[in-house]
């Protein structure tokens, strides 16, 4: 595993406690794993994803990720309707470990309550957890 | 508190990438920074390297150790001999695992015992337990003082041969062990390991020397794997953990050792082995495992659950503990499970080629309902969800080195594509064209050097398709007509003669005393053979059961023996087992160190005494040396052992004589041998034995004519058995000429394929070879492709594996002979042209067909045969029965 310092958090994302990134894109969120999340798990080799229409709360479980040797719930950092999710991870998974948060992002959802992505951590803020 | 354990690379490991975790009391590397993904696909393309100095090394010394490891372990380790190892149990009463181990005998006093890291304070004390009644016995733990490190992989054989300074790799089987100095140290070498490599090995060596080993090894470009990508590959290659496939199960409750197909091969109930610690219960379960083999599920609460794999058809990962439902009902769960990468291969067969793609796909093993079976659909309940699975009988194939090769679930069988013509009549055309076209090419535009083959002429040919090819003529000799032969059909008159006559050519072409031409092949010759030596050693007692040959000694299949004379081929049902090992009781001869081709005469004499063999069976289908029976006839008499010395002389038939070898002045008993390689007959088999009538053993004659008829034939093939007397009368014609110039010019090929810088196997002072036969080693796994690419090129030969080599897919021997092309004329100078063109085919990648065809021109017209025109009248009539 790597050193934080060798990993990449963007200045323009938001971060949740469990790991999720979120990125406001017109008047949806784009949400993925951090590169911290990914460099945890090792070769993600599963991605497991919901059904667009599908709604989530914030902090719901909205599919799985799994790496060789285990399963990761994946949480909603922000609540709202599915509207795209990233198919090309059925046959490449490991666009998560490589290209995290371009390539490898995860669904994206049409939020109900702007709010709550301002609340989420801030780059220097996520470092600082991570760095307990 | 308990302090974590470390292995003397954990430095190493720690700053190479290795992520670090807690396994089993020990600090172990559960990946490097390529990941478990590129490890595991690394480790089958290349080779993987992998630190496995957690694990537990007990050592046993002392007198009584065989007994103690009989008493404690369940495989049968007094079968092993020196030099081997074997995968085995520690077993509870209950007929379950308390761990699973591998056991070596490096050397004849002293036994290493190999167990799990997190299981081996445990194993240590139930051992020790047990120790008390078992006065000699001295058992040590070595793990700390002695290291193991294992090297897996296609490329791992370069990577050990480049190291070795000296000393030999073991022999290229399964669980053979060896000893070689790498940088100045000892290193102690097992072909075993946790991948299912076919190419693999357990290096042992002391803690102090480990890391210069290792990193010799990593210099190698060998990669280093962590426990993650280690228990991927055993998944994929079916292999049991503890914990999961052996111990208890997800219920908690004793997994049956019989659950796993691998620990069951690890159980011996051989008497040997008394009265060991879960006898009875591992008796039951064996016999509950036979009726579900057979369908009958009357035991079953013995064994009420086994170990299958299992691969997901829809999305999704099973892991361990997940349940497994058939029809919506629990029939058990998960014991592991993940997604596991694989290289894809395209093409067919032995051709097909890894593209360079990965694949992944999710696989796993389940302890299930006995009564279910291989294609079963099932569902697996993953968080939830039930996703469709199916049993499948492997996940992972070892048997074509140097490459395991995944199998998946919808791949297990590739059907055959045949396009059938609807249009009969278009069917026929096709099928004579396609006839014409491989005779021309195969008769006029090929160099064929395959040295089992020859063309008959063409009058034995055209002999072969008259008249009597359409009949029987079963017949035998009746004591109440004094012995005369009784056929059973009319109209027979003829082929009765054609018999006679036949034999009588043998047997003077053999220097015997009678010959059975009745059998089709050299393989049914020996299998004849067998058959009456057991009914002859069974003569005095009719009514129990006839027992086998007691022991055989012979040529190994990795030696040059062939499969007729091994238990895998003809000998199968009439060898004894050896109740020791619980194999075939064969005995292989020791070769010589320097050329493996050549029996070791001096080291047979101790094991023929130690043996007593009552069948020794010379010749084999790799041959380039005459064999040594004069010398197996004086160490069978010095001995006085009552044994049958037979030479298959398949291969080498056609040469018998005194430019080759007579075997029988030279004191063999029975000859057996096909009619069609060096011989230049039609295909088939014969038998000659040399016991007169006054031999008490003439009894064993008899037994062969019966096992000939009515034991292995009905019908013997009149057509060829005339062809053959036409070649039979060629053979005792032209032998003298056609004998010395096949030796001539095999000498000659060998010489020249030497020259222009191949290697030739055997000995360069008697020019490479004995016999028809001339190997060329054309490097590693290489034969195959090379085979092919002489085919190309219109040079037809086949492709063997070498004596140290692991199996015909990682042959790296083309085997030639020359007594075809020396049929069609070809002299010692043409053998040297043809060495130039197999040369430039092989070392520089030419084209060279169509020198190859306009060569073959020169060699249409077959010699030493009769010629059609001297017969003229005759042929004529003959051929007009064709229309």
């Amino acid at each position: 595993m790597k050193e934080i310092s060798e990993l990449k958090f963007p200045e323009e994302l938001r971060y949740a406690e469990d790991h999720e990134w979120a990125k406001a894109q017109g008047d949806t969120v784009v949400i993925g794993i951090s590169d911290y999340a990914q460099d945890q798990l090792g070769d993600v080799v599963f991605v497991e994803l919901p059904q667009v229409g599908d709604t989530f709360a914030q902090g719901d479980e909205f599919g799985t990720v799994e790496s060789v040797k285990a399963v990761s719930e994946l949480y909603m950092p922000v609540g709202g309707e599915i509207v795209a999710v990233n198919t090309a991870l059925e046959d490449a998974p490991e666009l998560v470990n490589n290209e995290p948060y371009t390539g490898g992002w995860m669904v994206e959802v049409k939020v109900q309550n702007a709010g709550e992505l301002d609340a989420l951590m801030t780059r220097d803020a996520y470092l600082t957890l991570l760095k307990g | 508190m308990k302090t974590i354990l470390t292995t003397p690379l954990n430095a190493w490991h720690a700053s190479h990438g290795g992520q670090m975790v807690e396994f089993g009391g020990w600090d172990m590397p559960i990946q490097y920074a390529k990941g478990i993904v590129q490890e595991h696909l690394l480790t089958r393309k290349e080779a993987g390297l992998f630190d496995v100095s957690h694990m537990g090394r007990f050592v046993f010394r002392g007198d009584d150790t065989l007994a103690f490891l009989q008493h404690v372990l369940t495989n049968n380790a007094a079968a092993l001999e020196p030099g081997e190892s074997q995968y085995t149990l520690i077993p509870n009463e209950q007929g379950g695992a308390i761990d699973d181990a591998y056991l070596y005998r490096f050397g004849a006093d002293e036994y290493l015992l190999v167990v799990n890291a997190a299981n081996r304070d445990q194993d240590w004390r139930h051992l020790q337990a047990r120790l008390t009644k078992f006065s000699m016995v001295e058992m040590i733990d070595q793990t700390d003082t002695l290291s193991m490190i294992s090297l897996q992989g296609p490329m791992s054989k370069q990577i050990m041969l480049s190291l070795i300074e000296s000393g030999q790799l073991p022999e290229p089987m399964r669980n053979r062990l060896g000893q070689v100095r790498i940088n100045g140290t000892d290193v102690k070498i097992a072909r075993t390991g946790y991948t299912g490599e076919p190419i693999c090995f357990e290096l042992f060596v002391d803690r102090d020397a480990v890391l210069d080993i290792w990193e010799a090894v990593i210099a190698q470009e060998a990669h280093p794997i962590g426990l993650g990508a280690r228990d991927t590959l055993r998944l994929e290659a079916g292999l049991p953990l503890y914990g999961h496939e052996l111990g208890q199960d997800p219920e908690g409750k004793e997994i049956p050792l019989f659950a796993s197909s691998l620990a069951r091969f690890a159980v011996s109930i051989s008497d040997l082995k008394g009265d060991f610690i879960g006898r009875k219960a591992l008796e039951k379960q064996f016999k509950a495992f036979k009726r579900i083999v057979d369908h009958d599920f009357s035991l079953i609460a013995d064994l009420p659950r086994r170990i299958m794999a299992v691969a997901l058809t829809e999305k999704g990962i099973a892991r361990a503990g997940h349940p497994v439902f058939r029809e919506g009902k629990l029939v058990g769960h998960m014991t592991s499970g993940t997604m596991v990468p694989c290289w894809e291969y395209e093409g067919a067969g032995i051709a097909s080629q890894r593209t360079g793609a990965q694949g992944r796909r999710a696989i796993g093993l389940a302890l299930l309902n006995s009564d279910l079976y291989e294609g079963d659909v099932l569902e697996v309940e993953i968080r939830g969800k039930r996703t469709r699975a199916v049993i499948v009988p492997y996940h992972l194939r070892s048997e074509a080195p140097p490459f395991a090769r995944a199998i998946p679930w919808d791949r297990i069988q590739v059907e055959k594509a045949v396009a059938i013509d609807k249009q009969t009549f278009r069917k026929v055309e096709t099928l004579l064209a396609k006839t014409i076209a491989n005779t021309s090419w195969r008769q006029a535009a090929c160099v064929n050097l395959i040295p089992s083959e020859q063309t008959p002429s063409s009058m034995t040919r055209l002999l072969s398709i008259m008249d009597p090819v359409g009949r029987y003529a079963e017949h035998k000799p009746v004591a109440a007509f004094s012995d005369a032969d009784v056929f059973y059909y009319q109209g027979t008159e003829f082929i009765a003669e054609v018999e006679t006559l036949l034999a009588a050519e043998l047997v003077q072409f053999l220097g015997c005393v009678d010959v059975e031409a009745r059998l089709v092949s050299g393989q049914m010759a020996n299998m004849a053979l067998f058959s009456a030596l057991v009914d002859y050693i069974n003569r005095s007692d009719r009514k129990s059961e006839q027992r086998r040959i007691r022991k055989v000694m012979n040529n190994h299949i990795i030696k040059g023996g062939h499969l007729s004379a091994q238990p895998m081929g003809a000998l199968r049902d009439f060898v004894a087992r050896d109740p020791q090992t619980e194999k075939p009781a064969v005995v292989n001869f020791p070769v010589l160190e320097h050329n493996p081709y050549k029996i070791d005469v001096d080291a047979s004499q101790a094991l023929v005494a130690e043996h007593r063999p009552e069948l020794i069976i010379l010749g084999k289908s790799m041959t380039i040396h005459t064999e040594p029976v004069a010398a197996m006839r004086r160490m069978v008499d010095a001995q006085g052992l009552d044994c049958v010395i037979m030479y298959d002389m398949a291969h080498v038939l056609g040469l018998v004589g005194p430019h080759f070898q007579e075997p029988f002045k030279e004191g063999a008993d029975i000859v057996t041998g096909s009619t069609h390689k060096t011989y230049f007959g039609t295909q088939r088999g014969i038998i000659g034995s040399n016991y007169a009538e006054t031999d008490p053993r003439h009894e064993l004659w008899t037994a062969i004519q019966r096992r000939a008829f009515p034991g292995s034939v009905s019908n013997h093939h009149l057509g060829t058995l005339l062809g053959l007397l036409l070649a039979a009368y060629e053979m005792n014609h032209f032998k003298d000429t056609y004998q010395q110039n096949v030796l001539a010019n095999a000498k000659a090929f060998a010489r020249a394929l030497s020259d222009c810088g191949m290697e030739v196997a055997g000995d360069p002072d008697n020019d490479y070879t004995e016999t028809h036969q001339v190997i060329l080693n054309v490097g590693y796994a290489k034969g195959p492709e090379l085979a092919q690419r002489l085919e190309e090129n219109n040079i037809i030969v086949n492709y063997q594996a070498a004596p140290q080599e692991e199996g015909f897919t990682a042959s790296g021997s083309l085997r030639m002979g020359v007594q075809e092309m020396t049929r069609f004329g070809m002299g010692v100078r043409d053998f040297q042209a043809l060495a130039q063109l197999v040369c430039d085919v092989v070392k520089k990648n030419q084209s060279v067909k169509d020198q190859v065809v306009a060569f073959r021109q020169k060699f249409l017209e077959m010699q030493y045969c009769f010629k059609e025109q001297q017969f003229e009248e005759h042929m004529q009539k003959l051929h007009r029965f064709l229309r």
